[in-house]
């Protein structure tokens, strides 16, 4: 490797691997990829791999434990931060509640803020219906992650089927999800390439995660035709990353990129910037990037990237003698959206009412997967 | 023996997930006269289950001593309403041969079919709560009094409803606990039904489909007699809950969007409607999509009309084994009864129609008093109704023998 890539995409574990080998031919020239994993069959052939725990799994999976994914990365530690000198901002993309996902994902996170760069992560979580277990591990995996990566989002499985039609079939539900988190990576990664019209570099990305464990959010849409500019800006703000348990929808500082056919003007681009801050915010700073592009003639696409700084862990509490030192993460972020609260909102915490094999008490319109016509 | 003759004061208590209310009335000259009624919020109670015991205690106490200042009279027993998944239902059988040469059914034959269909023990921790007649057989065909005809085989069938001991234990205790016996526990099913069925639906067939707040029960008549009854833990505050998830509002507001602006069923147009919440548009006002709303509450309404759907069948399934029975216009031609707060979602016979393929009405409780003349009350009136004419033989567990057959032809 002659000069490390300012930007470079991760996929761990075997979510994360095979999400980035579909995003790999959408992906602009710059961003180096890496796809790390213990299973050496979800390592695509002719990419940059790195294979873990060879010693522990000898080539297998960790079979969903935590503690063998950890110790699978941890033994090859000296080869991860050899990969990761030089970026500029890291980009991991996992899938949590198995094994290599959430135990190798935080030690990967921790060496990539350790040499230097913006880690960001999108993560995965699992359907509801594939159990209590996953769903708490990849829980406590993603607490892990958020307070080691700059900026954290959870890309909820059960969310991103609501956006596609009942009868739609499976590749499509992937594919949808593809595209909301694939687009917000093209659109970061094309913000620093050069030719943009309103260029931004990484350090402009770091001004935005001062310090890991920044309330993140994420937002991609894209539109056509007539308005082309706004509808992508609406689309954004419809996004479901944004709109997931514990998301964030207002915050301090933004990052926009819009990018367009040739024929996006300057006022197209402006008014879509201004409908996204309507939305969500970015008083503090708000960091502009507009390029245009031959291949998108007709189209705009937005994506944001926000954050807030993290709530300040109040140090108060423990002269009152409560909870001295030890500060609950959870409520870090915020403190209702709770999984559990959100899904089955009044009956949060009342025992599950199982009904052919579904807890009823989670809104028909979640469990069925019916999108819901944005609000006016 | 408990023969005595009903009370002049009849006293009925329906507890329900969202309200608890009681009925007091007396009958004079053979008509049944209301004399006062309390209404309480529950508290206490999800989903039909008593989570706050102490807290559901004192509720009931204060909704008798409402009563009881009403009527000027101290209540002595009362009728207590039975319902959600707790109750359980199923059909018991009992059979002879008929051992008369020239196959002539005597009482004492009958008699036997009875007590062989009651000697089938519920399982262990339950208790039989009540037995509710179904058709008697007679060589398999159906008759109304099988004694002096002729025939082989005697089928007599109940549809018995059990409760673990506890919860009626508990429930027992609870009104003991005020110097006041249970003079009788009523099926809240059947008790919606006697409010707003008439003689001629049950006579057809009819689906009586009572959404409280926490539960939705139904029952199935056919040819005059209980064919299944059930229950399920979906009711009014899902729609509320769906509704409060889905436009993160206060359940407060979500309640108040679901009466203004709840539909059972989701047009194309509601989507063109934005509504505000409090209408003033001033400060704290929110504005919504319509369709959003009724596109979430069509979704559980229909989903929980599906889930009694299969409910049903699943019990005639059971009932009729490799018979294939349908749900439909010829098993019931008077179509679906809606009765329950939930009843009063717009376009709810709409969503039947919909969702079951069968013709609805929304059931409104035939009573004198103007302010009961609610589907929601249907259970209390019912109650009420089934106090004074059928329920003291069909739903008293018959104690002696004699009672037994008093009991069975006074149904």
């Amino acid at each position: 490797m002659d000069r490390a890539p300012a930007i470079l995409l991760l996929g761990v574990g075997g979510a994360g691997c095979s999400m980035v080998a579909r995003l790999l031919p959408v992906l602009p020239g710059e961003v180096g990829t890496l796809f790390l994993d213990t299973d050496e069959r979800s390592l695509p052939a002719g990419a940059q791999t790195l294979q873990l725990g060879r010693q522990q799994t000898r080539g297998m999976g960790t079979g969903g434990e935590v503690g063998s994914g950890l110790a699978a990365a941890e033994s090859e530690e000296a080869a991860v931060r050899r990969a990761l000198a030089g970026s500029h901002v890291v980009v991991l993309v996992t899938g949590l509640g198995g094994g290599t996902g959430g135990g190798a994902t935080p030690f990967v996170a921790s060496c990539a803020a350790e040499a230097g760069a913006t880690v960001l992560c999108f993560a995965t979580m699992p359907f509801s219906h594939e159990g209590e277990r996953r769903q708490r591990e990849a829980d406590q995996a993603a607490t892990a992650l958020a307070t080691r990566c700059h900026g954290f989002v959870a890309v909820h499985n059960d969310l991103l089927l609501q956006q596609v039609p009942a009868d739609a079939p499976l590749p499509d539900a992937f594919a949808a999800a593809d595209a909301w988190v694939g687009g917000a990576i093209r659109g970061i990664a094309a913000a620093f390439a050069p030719g943009a019209l309103v260029p931004a570099d990484p350090s402009a990305l770091r001004s935005l995660f001062p310090t890991p464990g920044s309330p993140t959010l994420c937002a991609f849409g894209d539109g056509e035709g007539q308005g082309a500019a706004m509808k992508a800006a609406r689309a954004a703000s419809d996004c479901p990353l944004a709109h997931g348990p514990g998301a964030v929808t207002k915050v301090a500082s933004l990052f926009v990129h819009v990018a367009g056919g040739p024929e996006l003007t300057s006022t197209d681009a402006f008014e879509a910037v201004a409908a996204v801050r309507t939305k969500f915010g970015g008083e503090t700073a708000t960091v502009l990037c507009a390029r245009t592009d031959a291949s998108l003639a007709g189209r705009v696409e937005v994506s944001v990237l926000g954050a807030s700084l993290p709530v300040p862990r109040t140090a108060a509490k423990g002269r009152r003698g409560q909870k001295s030192g030890k500060v609950d993460d959870s409520q870090a972020i915020f403190p209702f959206a709770t999984d559990d609260a959100v899904r089955r909102g009044y009956f949060g915490g009342a025992p599950m009412t199982i009904v052919e094999g579904q807890d009823i008490d989670v809104p028909t319109y979640i469990r069925k997967a019916v999108r819901l016509p944005a609000a006016p | 023996m408990n023969s005595n003759p009903l009370p002049s004061l009849i006293a009925v208590v329906d507890i329900g997930t969202a309200k608890t209310v009681s009925l007091v009335g007396q009958m004079i000259g053979g008509q049944a006269r209301m004399l006062s009624f309390s209404e309480r919020r529950t508290e206490g109670v999800v989903k039909g289950v008593v989570t706050d015991l102490e807290k559901l205690h004192a509720l009931v106490h204060n909704v008798i001593h409402d009563v009881e200042r009403g009527a000027g009279r101290n209540v002595e027993q009362v009728y207590l309403s039975l319902g959600g998944p707790a109750a359980e239902g199923e059909r018991v059988k009992g059979l002879v041969m008929v051992p008369a040469r020239d196959g002539k059914v005597t009482q004492k034959d009958f008699v036997e079919a009875v007590s062989s269909a009651r000697r089938q023990e519920p399982a262990a921790g339950r208790t039989t709560i009540l037995y509710m007649r179904q058709p008697t057989m007679l060589d398999g065909k159906p008759v109304a009094s099988p004694v002096g005809m002729t025939g082989r085989r005697l089928e007599v069938s109940f549809w018995r409803v059990t409760m673990e001991d506890a919860l009626v234990r508990m429930r027992v205790g609870m009104i003991n606990g005020m110097s006041i016996r249970v003079r009788d526990f009523i099926l809240a099913s059947h008790a919606a039904a006697c409010a707003v069925a008439e003689d001629a639906d049950k006579h057809g067939g009819v689906l009586v489909v009572d959404m409280g707040a926490g539960t939705t029960d139904w029952i199935l008549y056919y040819k005059d007699h209980i064919l299944c009854a059930g229950s399920l833990p979906v009711g009014g505050e899902h729609l509320t809950n769906d509704l409060s998830v889905a436009l993160r509002v206060s359940r407060e507001t979500a309640e108040d969007l679901k009466c203004r602006f709840g539909s059972g069923v989701h047009r194309e147009g509601d989507l063109n409607q934005t509504i505000w919440k409090d209408g003033d548009r001033g400060l704290g006002d929110q504005q919504f999509n319509r369709g959003a709303i009724t596109k979430v509450l069509s979704l559980r309404y229909q989903e929980t009309l599906d889930l009694v759907r299969k409910d049903v069948l699943r019990h005639l399934e059971g009932i009729f084994p490799g018979h294939n029975v349908r749900l439909d216009q010829h098993m019931v031609p008077s179509g679906v009864i809606l009765a329950g707060g939930s009843a009063n979602l717009a376009d709810a016979c709409e969503a039947v129609q919909q969702a079951l393929g069968l013709t609805a009405r929304v059931g409104v409780p035939r009573f004198d008093t103007e302010s009961l003349r609610k589907p929601e009350y249907a259970g209390v009136v019912g109650l009420m109704r089934a106090a004074i004419t059928d329920a003291p033989p069909a739903a008293r567990r018959p104690r002696g023998l004699w009672d037994q057959i008093k009991a069975l032809f006074r149904f």
